[in-house]
């Protein structure tokens, strides 16, 4: 899986491309170790599948920043990715927006 | 469109009167916490393929709670086979295919190592969309055209010594006989699996030996496949297990345990 950073002011945007699981989270934890951001947008557009290992790096992600008075904001949810937080009820704690773009607006 | 169809299918029963075009079928021993997201994976694929088709869960005695979080999904057309004790892969894929009511029934791994979106590869080996067609397609690490991606060392040896005694062992001329997914005819799953007589790692083997033994056609396709991590696969004890069990199968063929 490929992670590109872009930086805001106020936010940081992930875009993953590729399939998220347990060999990847190192990464993505990385990212968000290193900028410790208060508001992280991620887009997964091109994520293919996520497991176990994956979800947890993004619940942990949004503990974080909500302990810093921001937000994890999950965007362009692909089919599959969508199906996945709605089987593991995740859908219900995140805030999962359509683009990229709609995101800025939180 | 494609979403439409996933809800459709996690809301209402396909009924005893339509034949699924398809089983999927995962044997589970403590996924409680792999299972989930695979499930979503093979759901969100299948659906969008647009035929009638089930899912069956065949639990191996799991003692975390991979039923009852299965259960509580409330998948209108997923089915749990309970089992009160462990016995092995190869009795969970054995009861599953049983039990399946699918045209065709692929059992595919829990933790989605090899991406569902493969089976539309095997399933036209099958289905009659491709000539020529085979009764059973297998995923495949090793054929020309594989991905395997995060595999150890020890694996690699571990595969590789056990395809080379397998081809000159029992004769079978199918370069990865493990990959947990395989997708068979009915007929060839009823006949096969009502034959096997192995529950461990090896079952794989046995099923395709028989495979052979009955005449059926095995088309062997490449797939990319995904080392998960928690694999319960321990390489020295199975590598031991598989070769005491090579010798069974010939033991077993020799006493006619096989005659068809």
């Amino acid at each position: 899986m490929t992670v590109i950073e872009e930086f805001h002011p106020d936010y940081l945007t992930l875009h993953l491309d590729g399939r998220f699981d347990a060999h990847e989270t190192p990464q993505v934890r990385q990212s968000l170790a290193t900028h410790t951001p208060k508001n992280v947008h991620i887009n997964l557009e091109k994520v293919t599948f996520l497991d176990s290992a994956a979800l947890a790096t993004l619940v942990q992600a949004m503990k974080n920043c909500r302990e810093r008075g921001g937000d994890v904001v999950l965007c362009n949810m692909p089919q599959p990715v969508r199906i996945i937080f709605e089987l593991t009820r995740l859908d219900k704690a995140f805030k999962i927006i359509n683009t990229v773009h709609d995101a800025t607006q939180h | 469109m494609a979403y439409t169809n996933y809800q459709h299918w996690k809301t209402t029963p396909l009924g005893d009167t339509i034949v699924p075009h398809l089983s999927v079928i995962i044997p589970a021993y403590n996924e409680a916490e792999r299972i989930v997201p695979s499930i979503g994976a093979i759901a969100s694929y299948i659906c969008d393929l647009g035929f009638d088709w089930e899912l069956i869960i065949a639990d191996d005695g799991s003692k975390d709670n991979t039923v009852a979080l299965v259960e509580e999904l409330g998948l209108a057309n997923a089915r749990v086979l309970r089992a009160a004790k462990n016995g092995g892969k190869g009795s969970a894929v054995k009861r599953g295919m049983l039990a399946a009511r699918g045209r065709y029934r692929l059992f595919a791994d829990a933790d989605n190592s090899t991406p569902i979106e493969e089976v539309s590869k095997l399933l036209a080996k099958v289905d009659g969309s491709q000539a020529p067609r085979y009764d059973i397609a297998i995923g495949s690490r090793a054929a020309e055209g594989a991905q395997e991606s995060n595999k150890s060392l020890l694996r690699r040896i571990f595969s590789g010594g056990l395809r080379m005694m397998v081809k000159y062992v029992l004769g079978i001329n199918v370069r990865d006989t493990q990959c947990g997914f395989k997708l068979y005819t009915a007929e060839a799953a009823q006949r096969l699996h009502h034959a096997q007589t192995m529950m461990g790692f090896s079952f794989d083997l046995e099923v395709l030996y028989l495979a052979a033994k009955y005449g059926y056609t095995i088309a062997e396709v490449p797939v990319s496949w995904i080392d998960a991590p928690g694999s319960k696969v321990n390489p020295t004890k199975e590598a031991k297990r598989f070769i005491k069990d090579m010798a069974a199968i010939k033991r077993n063929d020799w006493r006619g345990a096989y005659a068809s």
